[in-house]
C-alpha cells in the first residue's frame, strides 16, 4: 500500500517546475562520485553562527566560509525563506541545518560538500508540492536493512519504513528486510504496531539494523505505589506489577482470578460452597494469614471458615476501596495492577499494610483527536458437574434395599413396604430416571459492551466511559449485571499546574437463584418424577418413617422428601443492588523542577439494598401447623449505606545530583469511613402473586428492626525515602505514622516503618566479562506494619438500650462490653530477601524470594471470670508466624520471525505456625470438643482448633486404622496408642496439615505473526484436605436420599471385604476421623486464550485503528487427586468469552 | 520552603487532633458519653432493673424457675420438655442445670458491673446531678450491689449457720478486668450489710416513699401517689430497691446472719411504716378481670416489673402437662386443704385445678395478667410485707413465743387461715413457719433460701423430706469462673 502511494505522489511530480529539475540533474551527474562519499566526517564539521532575524543566505555564507561547502539553490525559493534566530557555538553542521530548515517552506540534501536547497515537500498527499522525481533525483541513494525486535532479535515484518516527513516509504519483508531509495540526508522513520517508532538518518550505503523497542505500556518497569511511581531498577521492596491488558488475557470476566496467576502469593480461597456464584466474593490473603478468625466464638467448622481479616487493601487511583469495588470493576479500564507484598512496599500503607495492597490504575485520557474504543464480549458459561458420581434410578433403589429400607417401620407393616418399594420399582421400570443435576443448572449467555473516548488537546483532556455487563450465572436466575459510567478530565493550563477529575457511576444488580441450593438437586432421588402426569411439579414426592430408637412419642418420625423445584416455580426472589458515586479531583504542582505538590480527594457513596421474599407457599413453610397459617411467607429488607472520604497531599521530590539519585516523599492522608445498617422482616403473605412488602400481615414474634451504625477515620503521615547511587546500591527507606479510631484511647498514634537495600550487581564494571548475566539485583528488607481489620469500637466501654424493654421507670442502658483502653493494632513484623537473575539478555529470568512474618499482638479474646461482669474482652494477645518462599521464572524459548514462545512458572510455599494464643482460644478447643461430642452433626466435620507450635491449617481428628473386616466397623487409635471400636473426643489429634508444599501457576504464550495463544494452569501440590464428600455421601449418607456412587462399590458388605467405608446397612452418623484425610493435588487449566490481530487491509476499509479478535477459555478443566464434589451449594463453572476489540 | 512549612503545620494539626479520632458510636453509647448527662446516670440505673427482669435471673430463674424446682414445688413430668427434671433430682452434672446456674452467675454479676460503673461514676458527676437524683442513684445501687451479691451468695455458699468461714463469693466493688478474690460467707455478709446501711442513710432523706402521703396503691387509682410525681424516674418507688426495700433486705440479711435484733428492728420498721396495706379480700380474689389483684400488689415492698414476660408466663404455668403444675395431692398437702388451709384464699385464687390426660394438677394463676385490662403491671416479687412478719416473727421467737405466732397469725388471718397457730417447740414453730412461706412465697423463689438458711429438709412433693446438705443446698460455681478466676 505504502508503494502505491509512492507511486501517486511520483506522478504528481509531473507540474513541478522544469528549470529546477534540469539544474538538479546536471548537479546530480556532476556530483555522482562524491554522493557516494557521503561520510560522517564530512558532517562533523563544526559552525558557529549566532544572531537574530537573519536572512538564510547569510547564514548559507557564514557556513560557507567557515566550512567550505557550497549551496546550491534556486534563488527564487528563498524569497519564501523566514529569517531564522541561532545561537550555535560549535555546532554541527547537520544541527546547524536543520534549525535552521526547521519552520522553512524549504528541505536541503548535502550531497558531497554541497548543501541542495529545495522545497519541502507537503505532507498533505491531496496538495501537489514539488520534489524531485524520483527516477531522476540527482542525489538518490539506496538504503537497506533489516528491522528487529530489540528484546529478541525477531525480525520485524509488515513494519512501515517512511521517509521523514515524506509519504514516500517501504514496508519491511518476511525477514524484516527492506529496501528503500532515499535522498542524501533524509531521515526514516521506523513504525509497527506494538513497538515505538524510530528515526534513524542513514549514514552512508552500508546495511542498516533498526531495533525496534517494543511499545510497551509507559509505565512498564516501574512500580506504582499508589503515592507515586519508583522506578522498578531502584526499589528494593517486593511486587508484581500486571497490566490490564495482561490480565485481561487471562480471565476477562474476573479480575482478581488473574492477579493469582501472575503472583499465586494473591491466594483467593476455593470456596467449595458457593463454587462460581457470580454474586459470592472471594476471600483473599496475601502470604499467609496474620489474624486469627475472630468470631462470636462460635465453633467454626474447617469448610465454613470464610472470614476476611487477612484481607488486603485495595488502592485505587490513590485512595481505598473496598474489595467489592474492584471485583466489579471494568477490566478494560484498569491500566496496571501492583501488587506490594512486602514490607518495603507497604510500610507506606501503616496500620493497613500487614496484608499487603494491591495498587489498581485507571487509564488516563491522551491528547490527540477523538478516539474511541469498542470492546465486545460475549461469555458463556456452562456448568461443571464432572464431579458428581450419582446413582442412577435403579442403583439408588437396590442401595435402599440393601440398606433396609424396606423393612417393617413403627406403624408401617412389612406389606405396606413392600408396596411403596414397588411403586418406586414400577417407577424405574417405567424409565424414570431423574438427571435432577441438570434441572436448576443452565448455559449462560453473558454481553458486555464497552466503549471508551478519549482525547482533546495539550491542555485539556476528556475521557469517558460506559459499560454494559451482564454476568448470568449458571444456576438459573442468579446473576449480577453492571452498569457503570465514567468521565475523565484533565487539565493543565500550563506546565505547572494539572487538574484533574473523575467521576464515577457504577450500578450492580444482583439476584440470586430462586432454585435454592445445588445440594437439594444433588440428593434427589432419581427414580423420583418431575412432574405428575398432569405436568405439575409434585411438591412431596416421597416420605419416610424413621425410627429414631428412642424412647417415648419421639421415636418414630416422619421425613418428607421436599421439591426443590417446587420453590423455583413460586415468585421469591433474593436480590440486591447498589448504586455507587465516586468523585475523585485530584490536583498538581511542580513547583520547580523535581518538585510536586499533589493533593487528591476522594468521595464515595454506596447505597446497597437487599431484598428477599420468600413466599408463603415455599417449601420452608411445608411444616406449619394449620394455626401459623397466617404467619407463613417472609420479606426482609436490609439496606446500607456507606460513605467514604479520602484525602492524602503528597510533596515528591526527586533530583539526580551527580550519580546520586534521590526520591523523597512526604505526604499525609486523611480517611473517614461511615457504616450505616438498616434492616427489618416482615412475615405473613396472603398469596405467592403479591410480593410486596405491603402486604405483609405483621413482623416475627419479638422481633425489632435491626440497625448499626460505625465510623472510621484514620489519619497517618508519611516518609519515603528511595535513594540510589550509580544506580547499583539501593536504598529505601519509609516512615509512617497512623492514628485509628479502632486504636484504645492510650495508644492512638502508631508508628511504622521499613528499610530495604539493594544492589544491582549486573551494573557494576566487573560483571562485564559475564556477558550471560544481563540482570542481578539482591534485595532485602525488614520492616514494620501494622492491620486493623477489626470492628471499631472494640476499645470502647458501650452501653447499649433496652429499648423494646422499658422499665417503668424509664428506658434503660446496660453495659455490653469492656472496652480495653490499651487496645492497639496488630504488628506485623516482615522481612524478605531475594534475588533477580537474568540470563542471556534476560532470556531466562529466575527470581526467587524468601519472607518471614511474625505478627505479634494478634487481636484475641481474654476470657474473664463471669464474676467480673464480663465473659471476655478484646486485648492484644497471640503471635503467629508466617515463612514462605516464592519463586518465579520465565523463559524465552523461541524467538523468531515468526514465532515467539515464552514459559514461565510462579511458585510459592507458605507455612503458618501459630506461636502463641490467648486462654480464650484455648477454651475454644474445650468447647469444641463439646460440641463435637455432644452436636451429631458436628462430629463428622473437621472443626478449627488453636494450638501453640501448630499451622492454622491443621487438622484435627481421630486417627484410624480403617474398616475391621471382620464387622465392618471403623478401628480407631487412641491417645496412648491402643486400639478401640469406641470414638472419644478425647483422642481428637492434629494428623495432618493442610498448607500445600506448593502452590503455583505455570503456563505459556506463543505468538505466531498475528495469532497469540496464551494457556495458564494453576495447580496445588501436596496438600491434605478432610474429604468431606466422602463422609457426607458416602460413609453416613442417608440411604432415603440419592448420594454418591461409592455408597454401593465400597462400602463393607459382608465379613472379609477389605473396604474403605463401613457397612453399608449402618445408618448411624460416623465420627470425626483421619481415615477421611486424603492428598490434596490439584491442578487446573485456568485460561487459554487466543487472539488474532486483524490485517490493516481489513479493518481500516471499515474506518477502524485497529481490530483484534479473542477468544478465552476458563476453568476449562480440573483435575484433583481427591474425589470430592465441588461447588456443593453452587456449581462451579467453566466460562468462554469471545471479544472484539477496536478502535475508531 | 513555604510549602514545607505549610505540609509540617497541616501533619501537627492533625496528629494533635486525637479527638477527632475519638469516634463515638452511634447505635450503642460509650460509658463516658452516658455519663455525661443527668438521663445517662437515671438510664443505667433503670438499665440495672432491666437486665434483672431476664430470663436468666429475676425474670425466670431466681423467681419462678430453677429455684423453685429446686425447693421442689412443682411436679416433674416424664416429658421434660423444659429440661428441668435433672434439676428437680440435685443432678448438678445435667448440662442444662448447669447451663441455667452458669446464666444465673452471669447475670447476677452482670448486673454487678452496671452497679460499680454508675458507683464509679456517680461521685465525679455529682455537681451535675440534682440533690434527690444523686442519692436515689448511689444508694439504689449500692443497695442492689448488696442485694445481687447477697443472692449470689445464698446460692452458690454455703449458709452462715452451715459455715461461717467457708469460701463465699466473690464481692466485686470495681469495674475492670481484673479477678475480685473470693470472701468467706461472714465476709461477703458483712460487706452486704455495710453497703445496705450506707444506701439506707443515703436514701432516707430523700425517698419519695418516705413522704407522708405515700401510701401504696393501684396505678389506675385516683390520686396514685407512686404514679403522682411529674418525673417517670421518681415514681413507682416500689419497683425499684427504696428505702423500705433496703430494710427490708437489711433484715434478710441480719437474719441470714443470726443477728436476730438487727433483723427485728428492720423489719418492723417496714411493718410499722403503714405504706403497704394488706390486700382486700375481695380485691384478692375478685372473678372481674380490671378489679383482681392476684399478686397482691399493695403489699410488695419491692418487686420487678417485668410486663414483657407476659407471654412467657402463659407457657410457663398453662401449657398443659409439660409447664410447671403441682399434682393435685401435693397441692392439696401444701395448703393443707384438709385442714388448716380449707378457705385459704391463696389457694383458692392460685390453684387452678386442670384435669387432663396426665392426671388432675393445679395450675399457677399468680402471674396470670388478662390481656389489657389488669389492675396492676405483671411483677415478680422481691420482697414482701409478709416476709417481713415471718421475719419478726422468727426474730421474737426466743424471747416472746406467743407474740412470735401473733405474728404469723397476723398474716394467715388476712389469708383466711382463721385458725389460731400453736406450736410446742422452736422445731414445730420453724416447721409451721416454713409451711407457710412456702405458701405465700409459692412461685416466688425464696423457699429454696430459707431451707438453706434454716438447714432444714427440703420438703418433697411425695411427702418425703430432702436431706439437707451441701450438696444440695450449693450451686458449684461455673466452670469458667474457677478456671479463669483461679477459684478453687
Amino acid at each position: 500500500m505504502i508503494f502505491t502511494l509512492l507511486c501517486k505522489a511520483a506522478r504528481r511530480w509531473q507540474p513541478a517546475e522544469a528549470k529546477t529539475i534540469l539544474v538538479m540533474k546536471l548537479t546530480t551527474m556532476l556530483l555522482l562520485a562524491g554522493c557516494l562519499q557521503l561520510s560522517a566526517a564530512g558532517l562533523a564539521q563544526k559552525v558557529s553562527v549566532t544572531g537574530e532575524n537573519i536572512p538564510l543566505k547569510k547564514v548559507f555564507r557564514e557556513v560557507r566560509r567557515q566550512t567550505g561547502y557550497s549551496f546550491f539553490y534556486n534563488a527564487r525559493l528563498l524569497e519564501n525563506a523566514h529569517t531564522v534566530n541561532i545561537d550555535a557555538k560549535g555546532m554541527d553542521l547537520q544541527e546547524l541545518l536543520d534549525q535552521c530548515f526547521r519552520d522553512q517552506p524549504l528541505s536541503y540534501a548535502i550531497v558531497g560538500r554541497t548543501v541542495v536547497v529545495r522545497p519541502r515537500r507537503d505532507e498533505s498527499p491531496t496538495t501537489p508540492s514539488p520534489a524531485p522525481l524520483l527516477d531522476t533525483a540527482p542525489a538518490r541513494i539506496w538504503i537497506s536493512g533489516r528491522v528487529l525486535d530489540e528484546s529478541n532479535n525477531v525480525p520485524v515484518s509488515g513494519a512501515n519504513i517512511v521517509i521523514k516527513g515524506t509519504q514516500t516509504g517501504t514496508v519491511s519483508g518476511k525477514e524484516g528486510d527492506f529496501r528503500i531509495g532515499i535522498n542524501p540526508g533524509e531521515v526514516l522513520v521506523i513504525s509497527f504496531v506494538g513497538y515505538k517508532s524510530m528515526e534513524v538518518r542513514p549514514a552512508g550505503v552500508a546495511p542498516l539494523t533498526v531495533r525496534l523497542r517494543t511499545n510497551k505500556d509507559p509505565l512498564a518497569g516501574m512500580v506504582i505505589t499508589g503515592y507515586q511511581v519508583i522506578n522498578k531498577e531502584s526499589f528494593t521492596g517486593n511486587s508484581t506489577t500486571v497490566s490490564g491488558e495482561e490480565l485481561k488475557k487471562v480471565n476477562p470476566q474476573n479480575v482478581l482470578q488473574g492477579i493469582q496467576i501472575f503472583d499465586p502469593s494473591f491466594s483467593i480461597a476455593v470456596n467449595n460452597l458457593s463454587g462460581s456464584n457470580p454474586n459470592s466474593l472471594p476471600v483473599i490473603n496475601v502470604r499467609g494469614s496474620t489474624a486469627l478468625p475472630s468470631g462470636n466464638g462460635d465453633v467454626l467448622s474447617r469448610t465454613s471458615l470464610a472470614s476476611n481479616v487477612n484481607l488486603p487493601t485495595f488502592i485505587l487511583d490513590g485512595f481505598e476501596v473496598s474489595l467489592e469495588k474492584v471485583y466489579d470493576m471494568d477490566i478494560n479500564r484498569i491500566q496496571s495492577i501492583t501488587l506490594l507484598k512486602d514490607a518495603a512496599a507497604t510500610a507506606i500503607y501503616g496500620s493497613r499494610a500487614a496484608n499487603g495492597v494491591l495498587v489498581v490504575t485507571t487509564k488516563a485520557p491522551r491528547e490527540g483527536k477523538l478516539q474511541v474504543y469498542y470492546n465486545y464480549e460475549l461469555n458463556t458459561t456452562t456448568p461443571d458437574l464432572s464431579d458428581y458420581h450419582l446413582l442412577n434410578a435403579r442403583e439408588k433403589l437396590d442401595y435402599e434395599v440393601l440398606a433396609d429400607l424396606y423393612t417393617r417401620v413403627g406403624g408401617i407393616s412389612q406389606d405396606d413396604q413392600d408396596v411403596r418399594y414397588f411403586q418406586k420399582y414400577k417407577n424405574v421400570l417405567s424409565g424414570v430416571n431423574t438427571y435432577w443435576l441438570s434441572q436448576p443448572v443452565r448455559t449462560t449467555f453473558g454481553h458486555k459492551h464497552s466503549l471508551y473516548l478519549e482525547g482533546g488537546s495539550n491542555s485539556i483532556r476528556y475521557g469517558v466511559d460506559l459499560r454494559y455487563q451482564t454476568a448470568p450465572g449458571v444456576m438459573k436466575g442468579s446473576t449480577r449485571d453492571r452498569y457503570s459510567l465514567g468521565m475523565d478530565l484533565a487539565y493543565n493550563p500550563n506546565k505547572t499546574f494539572l487538574f484533574k477529575n473523575v467521576l464515577t457511576v457504577n450500578q450492580v444488580n444482583s439476584r440470586e437463584s430462586p432454585y435454592g441450593a445445588f445440594s437439594d438437586y444433588a440428593r434427589m432421588n432419581p427414580y423420583f418424577p418431575k412432574t405428575d402426569t398432569a405436568g405439575n411439579i409434585i411438591q412431596a414426592p416421597d416420605s419416610w418413617l424413621i425410627d429414631t430408637h428412642q424412647s417415648g412419642s419421639g421415636q418414630y418420625v416422619t421425613d418428607v422428601a421436599l421439591n426443590p423445584l417446587y420453590n423455583a416455580t413460586l415468585h421469591s426472589f433474593n436480590k440486591g443492588s447498589y448504586l455507587e458515586l465516586i468523585d475523585a479531583f485530584s490536583g498538581e504542582w511542580n513547583i520547580a523542577k523535581g518538585l510536586r505538590l499533589r493533593s487528591l480527594l476522594s468521595y464515595t457513596k454506596k447505597k446497597t439494598d437487599y431484598n428477599t421474599f420468600i413466599s408463603p407457599l415455599a417449601n420452608e413453610f411445608y411444616f406449619y401447623p394449620t394455626s401459623l397459617l397466617s404467619k407463613r411467607g417472609s420479606y426482609n429488607y436490609t439496606t446500607y449505606d456507606e460513605s467514604t472520604f479520602d484525602g492524602n497531599i503528597t510533596l515528591n521530590y526527586n533530583r539526580q545530583i551527580g550519580d546520586h539519585y534521590i526520591n523523597v516523599l512526604l505526604g499525609s492522608n486523611v480517611r473517614t469511613y461511615s457504616f450505616d445498617a438498616k434492616s427489618f422482616t416482615a412475615i405473613g403473605f396472603t398469596n405467592d402473586r403479591f410480593t410486596n412488602i405491603g402486604f405483609a400481615n405483621s413482623f416475627p414474634d419479638q422481633s425489632s428492626p435491626a440497625g448499626a451504625l460505625s465510623r472510621e477515620r484514620l489519619f497517618g503521615t508519611l516518609l519515603g525515602i528511595n535513594y540510589s547511587l550509580k544506580n547499583r546500591y539501593l536504598l529505601d527507606i519509609n516512615l509512617r505514622a497512623d492514628g485509628s479510631s479502632k486504636f484504645g484511647t492510650d495508644s492512638k498514634i502508631a508508628n511504622f516503618w521499613a528499610v530495604g537495600l539493594g544492589w544491582n550487581v549486573h551494573k557494576e564494571d566487573f560483571m562485564r566479562q559475564y556477558r550471560a548475566i544481563s540482570q542481578l539485583r539482591f534485595r532485602v528488607s525488614t520492616g514494620l506494619t501494622g492491620s486493623v481489620q477489626f470492628p471499631p469500637y472494640l476499645s470502647k466501654t458501650t452501653y447499649t438500650y433496652y429499648s423494646t424493654n422499658w422499665y417503668s421507670t424509664g428506658v434503660g442502658a446496660g453495659v455490653i462490653s469492656y472496652g480495653n483502653e490499651t487496645l492497639q493494632w496488630q504488628r506485623t513484623r516482615e522481612s524478605d530477601a531475594g534475588f533477580d537473575l537474568g540470563l542471556f539478555k534476560d532470556r531466562l529470568i529466575i527470581s526467587p524470594r524468601y519472607y518471614y512474618k511474625i505478627t505479634n499482638g494478634l487481636l484475641a479474646d481474654i476470657n474473664l471470670p463471669p464474676s467480673s461482669g464480663f465473659l471476655f474482652y478484646k486485648a492484644n494477645l497471640g503471635d503467629m508466624a508466617n515463612r514462605g518462599y516464592e519463586l518465579g521464572l520465565k523463559y524465552t524459548v523461541i524467538s523468531n520471525r515468526n514465532w515467539t514462545v515464552n514459559v514461565f512458572a510462579n511458585l510459592v510455599r507458605n507455612t503458618n505456625k501459630i506461636l502463641k494464643i490467648s486462654n480464650a482460644l484455648k477454651a475454644y478447643n474445650d468447647k469444641a470438643d463439646q460440641a463435637q461430642q455432644n452436636n451429631d452433626s458436628l462430629r463428622a466435620a473437621p472443626l478449627l482448633r488453636y494450638h501453640e507450635g501448630q499451622s492454622l491449617n491443621t487438622i484435627y481428628a481421630v486417627r484410624s486404622l480403617g474398616i475391621d473386616p471382620e464387622n465392618g466397623q471403623e478401628i480407631f487409635i487412641k491417645r496412648n496408642g491402643s486400639h478401640t471400636y469406641t470414638w472419644d473426643v478425647k483422642d481428637i489429634v492434629p494428623v495432618a496439615d493442610a498448607t500445600p508444599k506448593v502452590t503455583g501457576s505455570f503456563g505459556t504464550s506463543v505468538s505466531f505473526r498475528r495469532f497469540q495463544l496464551n494457556a495458564n494452569f494453576f495447580t496445588i501440590l501436596g496438600g491434605k484436605s478432610y474429604n468431606q464428600t466422602l463422609v457426607d455421601r458416602v460413609e453416613n449418607a442417608d440411604p432415603r436420599y440419592n448420594v454418591d456412587r461409592r455408597v454401593l462399590t465400597d462400602r463393607w458388605k459382608k465379613p472379609g471385604d477389605h473396604a474403605f467405608f463401613k457397612d453399608i446397612r449402618d445408618l448411624g452418623t460416623s465420627n470425626l476421623s483421619d481415615r477421611f484425610v486424603q492428598n490434596d493435588n490439584q491442578l487446573s487449566l485456568q485460561s487459554v486464550y487466543l487472539s488474532y490481530d486483524c490485517s490493516s487491509l481489513f479493518y481500516s476499509r471499515m474506518g477502524m485503528k485497529n481490530l483484534r479478535l479473542a477468544f478465552t477459555m476458563n476453568d476449562v478443566f480440573h483435575w484433583s487427586s481427591m474425589k470430592i464434589e465441588r461447588g456443593t451449594d453452587y456449581p462451579f463453572a467453566r466460562s468462554f468469552t469471545f471479544s472484539v476489540q477496536t478502535s475508531f | 520552603m513555604k510549602i514545607f512549612f505549610w505540609i509540617i503545620t497541616c501533619g501537627l494539626l492533625f496528629s494533635s487532633c486525637k479527638k477527632w479520632l475519638d469516634v463515638k458510636p452511634e447505635s450503642q453509647i460509650s460509658k463516658d458519653e452516658l455519663f455525661n448527662t443527668p438521663s445517662g446516670f437515671q438510664e443505667a440505673l433503670n438499665g440495672v432493673y432491666s437486665r434483672c427482669t431476664q430470663d436468666d435471673i429475676y425474670g425466670e430463674e431466681l423467681s419462678m424457675g430453677t429455684l423453685e424446682v429446686l425447693a421442689q414445688n412443682y411436679t416433674m413430668p416424664a416429658q421434660d420438655k423444659m429440661g428441668y427434671l435433672q434439676t428437680s433430682l440435685y443432678n448438678y452434672k445435667d448440662p442444662y442445670f448447669i447451663a441455667r446456674k452458669d446464666s444465673m452467675w452471669k447475670g447476677l454479676y452482670n448486673a454487678i458491673v452496671n452497679c460499680n460503673l454508675i458507683l464509679e461514676n456517680v461521685e465525679t458527676h455529682k455537681s451535675m446531678l440534682s440533690a434527690v437524683d444523686y442519692a436515689l442513684i448511689k444508694g439504689e445501687s449500692l443497695g442492689l450491689r448488696a442485694y445481687l451479691h447477697f443472692d449470689a451468695l445464698r446460692i452458690f455458699a454455703p449458709s452462715f449457720g452451715n459455715n461461717p468461714t467457708a469460701g463465699g463469693v466473690p464481692y466485686v466493688t470495681d469495674f475492670s478486668n481484673t479477678v475480685t478474690p473470693m470472701s468467706t460467707v461472714t465476709q461477703v455478709l458483712t460487706k452486704v450489710i455495710r453497703d445496705l446501711i450506707d444506701a439506707k442513710t443515703i436514701l432516707k432523706p430523700v425517698d419519695p416513699i418516705l413522704n407522708a402521703g405515700y401510701i401504696a396503691g393501684y396505678p389506675g387509682d385516683k390520686d396514685d401517689p407512686e404514679t403522682a410525681s411529674p418525673t417517670l424516674f421518681q415514681q413507682n418507688r416500689r419497683h425499684r430497691l427504696n428505702y423500705y426495700a433496703v430494710c427490708g433486705s437489711l433484715a434478710r440479711a441480719y437474719l441470714y446472719m443470726n443477728k436476730k435484733d438487727s433483723a427485728l428492728s428492720n423489719a418492723m420498721e417496714v411493718i410499722g411504716s403503714g405504706k403497704f396495706p394488706w390486700t382486700k379480700t375481695a380485691d384478692f380474689i375478685s372473678a372481674d378481670a380490671q378489679t383482681v389483684d392476684r399478686i397482691l400488689y399493695k403489699e410488695l415492698v419491692f418487686a420487678w416489673y417485668i410486663p414483657s414476660k407476659t407471654a412467657e408466663i402463659v407457657y410457663l404455668f398453662e401449657g398443659g402437662p409439660v409447664s410447671f403444675y403441682i399434682e393435685s395431692n401435693a397441692g392439696n398437702t401444701l395448703y393443707e386443704t384438709g385442714g388448716v388451709g380449707g378457705e385459704d384464699l391463696r389457694f383458692k385464687q392460685w390453684m387452678k385445678p386442670v384435669t387432663d390426660v396426665s392426671g388432675s394438677r393445679y395450675e399457677l394463676q399468680k402471674y396470670i395478667q388478662d390481656k389489657d385490662k389488669n389492675r396492676h403491671p405483671l411483677m415478680a416479687p422481691a420482697l414482701r410485707l409478709s416476709e417481713m412478719y415471718y421475719i419478726a416473727s422468727e426474730c421474737t421467737y426466743d424471747t416472746d413465743p406467743l407474740k412470735a405466732t401473733s405474728l404469723v397469725d397476723s398474716v394467715r388471718f388476712r389469708r383466711g387461715i382463721n385458725t389460731k397457730l400453736t406450736v410446742t417447740s422452736k422445731d414445730e414453730f420453724l416447721g409451721e413457719l416454713v409451711k407457710e412461706a412456702r405458701k405465700e412465697f409459692y412461685g416466688e423463689g425464696q423457699l429454696f433460701y430459707m431451707y438453706k438458711r434454716l438447714g432444714r429438709s427440703i420438703i418433697g412433693l411425695s411427702g418425703l423430706g430432702i436431706p439437707a446438705t451441701n450438696k444440695v443446698f450449693v450451686l458449684p460455681l461455673p466452670n469458667d469462673e474457677i478456671e479463669y478466676g483461679n477459684r478453687n
